[in-house]
């Protein structure tokens, strides 16, 4: 783990921002194991977006908090968290830090709660570089310029302000400023658009993609909204029950989806244009992996379910442009 | 929306004195029968002793003009002559005040150095140390002052000798000496009620997101304690004191009775057992205007670390 450490600055340069393969998380509740994820593997390069889509209890949250070494209390983790270089699983508390303060931050859903409401927005913007031992000067001068690029007017004055004095939408154009901060190799976006209302949430998403095209940051964009990972990331990973379902082009997943899930996602939502249909929502209810079936995790919500689906959890394969985790995958016309 | 704060913190100050001032003045006068028979209970008196008495207590006016009469003269911070001493209530007051303001200061410090940092180390550490805090906050707001009094007195007078048992000292070194057992003694009945009550806020902040945010950022541990939790825990913590500031003083009556420390709270114990009405209610409107100057200024302090009452002129 100490070479990880040292040898960082030298492959920095080659590693991918996030590279997770193989990811297993188990929490103990009341003596009792929890499993929360099934060796899930995903990665994001340099200057990509990769959505993680999924319903609550999916595994997307501690998936992308993974990055951070945010692990639930009392986990058993398994496989590998590779960040910028650094391997995360196993990383000693200096080694978080380190991350934390230098290669990776988190952009959380709810920024009236993400920012502390008793101190000033200079304070919040400046405490990742001040924490990683920049000057206060110097930190306040990267602050001002980042307000100034998500777009907040008289940025010297608003490093002043209160939290409490800006909208939702201008709070989470300060997150946003707060996490580039650091200039991140990673930038984990966990719901942060969900909690604005539509007109505000595509300006935060337009904003957050320009910086990060300029940048050429890799960005993780965790959300429940298939669509809105559709229009804004490169590639799409689908999770369901703690294990990745789906992954491919993000063009790919909307067009030609494989994975019955993936399909009854986008048959969920409303569309805009094209020909008019009825919404078909998925029958049951999401499930956690701990309360999933043997088998596919998703087979008791299926419309194409055989007896097949019980007998061993579907590896991911190719099927057409995507990668899919079914073993009749593209099959939804079969319902 | 700072001026309708101020206003109306003043506005409930006044009127909760003013309520105060009726009843403690009211007391005399609900005294059953006659109150100069029942303050002269045992002596005899003759008549004319007797009618001095009742001018000199205002009981020859009515309710209301006695008490205006009453309320003038404490206005201009004259409380009249002690009954008993024969000095006036104003000197008895002046000579013990410098011992029971550095009793209550002692004690306060006591408790909450002890209660803060009990409050801080179980919220951080759930547990078998949170649960042993537990039971020893229990055990400080169930055990009263008077029988910690015993107790450090059996062992720390008597046995061993460390600390004197009685008296209040001469200068003040020697005074900080003397009032160590009863600071002590009024700490171990105070401190738990703040470590109950901070470690619930503590614990609530640590669980917050802008907590978790500055985690996922590699803030230091002890930064986030002290910028995120400490910090926010700032309002209660002001709140908390100015109640315990108040509760001390009370809690003098006990402990400097129990002591042997001649206070105001051992003159206040003395004067109600030979009923020294002047000097009782002196003590009780100071009390009382303790509280409320110590609850007001927390109450007025709080937009000064909290600028979400800066706007909305109010308590969260």
């Amino acid at each position: 783990m100490m070479s990880t450490a040292t040898n960082s600055s030298a492959a920095a340069a080659a590693a991918a921002p996030l590279e997770i393969s193989g990811l297993s998380i188990t929490v103990q509740v009341d003596g009792e194991s929890r499993p929360l994820l099934d060796k899930v593997s995903l990665s994001v390069a340099k200057g990509e977006i990769v959505g993680l889509v999924g319903e609550s209890g999916s595994g997307k949250s501690v998936t992308s908090r993974s990055a951070l070494g945010l692990f639930p209390g009392h986990a058993i983790t398994t496989g590998s968290v590779v960040v910028d270089g650094v391997e995360v699983i196993g990383a000693s508390a200096a080694q978080l830090l380190e991350l934390r303060r230098t290669r990776a931050s988190m952009i959380f859903q709810d920024p009236r709660s993400s920012v502390n409401p008793v101190r000033r927005l200079g304070d919040f913007l400046t405490e990742g570089l001040r924490a990683r031992g920049v000057g206060r000067a110097e930190a306040n001068r990267t602050a001002i310029g980042l307000l100034e690029e998500v777009g907040i007017r008289d940025p010297a004055r608003a490093m002043r302000r209160f939290p409490h004095e800006f909208s939702g939408g201008m709070l989470q154009r300060i997150v946003i400023a707060g996490a580039l901060s650091i200039g991140p190799r990673l930038v984990l976006a966990d719901e942060a658009t969900t909690a604005l209302d539509v007109t505000t949430q595509a300006e935060v998403v337009a904003l957050l993609k320009r910086l990060q095209a300029e940048s050429g940051t890799g960005m993780l964009f965790v959300t429940h909204d298939l669509e809105l990972a559709a229009a804004l990331c490169d590639r799409i990973v689908v999770m369901y029950a703690g294990r990745v379902v789906e992954t491919g082009a993000a063009s790919a997943i909307f067009a030609e989806p494989q994975h019955p899930y993936t399909v009854g996602l986008l048959g969920s939502n409303p569309r805009l244009t094209g020909e008019r249909a009825t919404l078909t929502p998925i029958v049951g209810r999401p499930l956690a992996l701990a309360e999933a079936p043997a088998g596919c995790a998703f087979r008791d919500r299926c419309p194409i379910a055989v007896p097949a689906c019980a007998t061993e959890v579907p590896a991911l394969r190719p099927s057409r442009a995507t990668e899919v985790a079914c073993i009749m995958p593209g099959d939804e016309k079969a319902a | 929306m700072i001026f309708r704060l101020i206003g109306s913190r003043l506005l409930a100050a006044i009127v909760t004195m003013g309520v105060a001032a009726v009843v403690i003045y009211g007391s005399l006068r609900l005294i059953p029968g006659d109150p100069v028979s029942a303050i002269t209970a045992g002596t005899r008196l003759t008549s004319e002793q007797r009618a001095a008495l009742r001018e000199k207590l205002g009981l020859n006016q009515g309710f209301v003009s006695g008490f205006t009469h009453w309320l003038g003269s404490v206005l201009q911070l004259d409380f009249g002559q002690s009954m008993v001493y024969g000095s006036s209530v104003n000197d008895l007051l002046a000579a013990r005040m410098p011992t029971t303001v550095t009793l209550v200061l002692y004690a306060a410090a006591l408790s909450l150095v002890l209660g803060l940092g009990m409050a801080l180390v179980s919220a951080t550490r759930p547990g078998i140390i949170d649960r042993i805090g537990l039971v020893v906050t229990s055990l400080s707001i169930a055990t009263p002052s008077f029988v910690v009094a015993l107790v450090l007195l059996g062992v720390f007078a008597v046995q061993l000798r460390m600390f004197p048992a009685t008296g209040s000292g001469d200068g003040f070194g020697d005074m900080v000496y003397h009032l160590t057992l009863p600071a002590i003694a009024l700490m171990v009945a105070t401190f738990g009620l703040v470590a109950r009550i901070m470690r619930a806020t503590f614990r609530e902040e640590l669980v917050s997101e802008h907590v978790e945010v500055a985690r996922s950022r590699g803030v230091a541990r002890m930064d986030i304690l002290r910028r995120h939790v400490v910090r926010n825990s700032v309002g209660p913590m002001m709140t908390i004191t100015a109640l315990l500031l108040a509760a001390l003083f009370i809690g003098t009556a006990i402990v400097e009775t129990a002591f042997g420390v001649d206070g105001i709270g051992q003159l206040l114990v003395v004067s109600i057992a030979r009923r020294d009405f002047p000097v009782v209610q002196a003590i009780s409107l100071l009390s009382v205007g303790l509280f409320v100057v110590t609850s007001t200024i927390a109450d007025l302090a709080l937009p000064f670390v909290d600028a979400r009452v800066r706007a909305v002129g109010g308590l969260r």
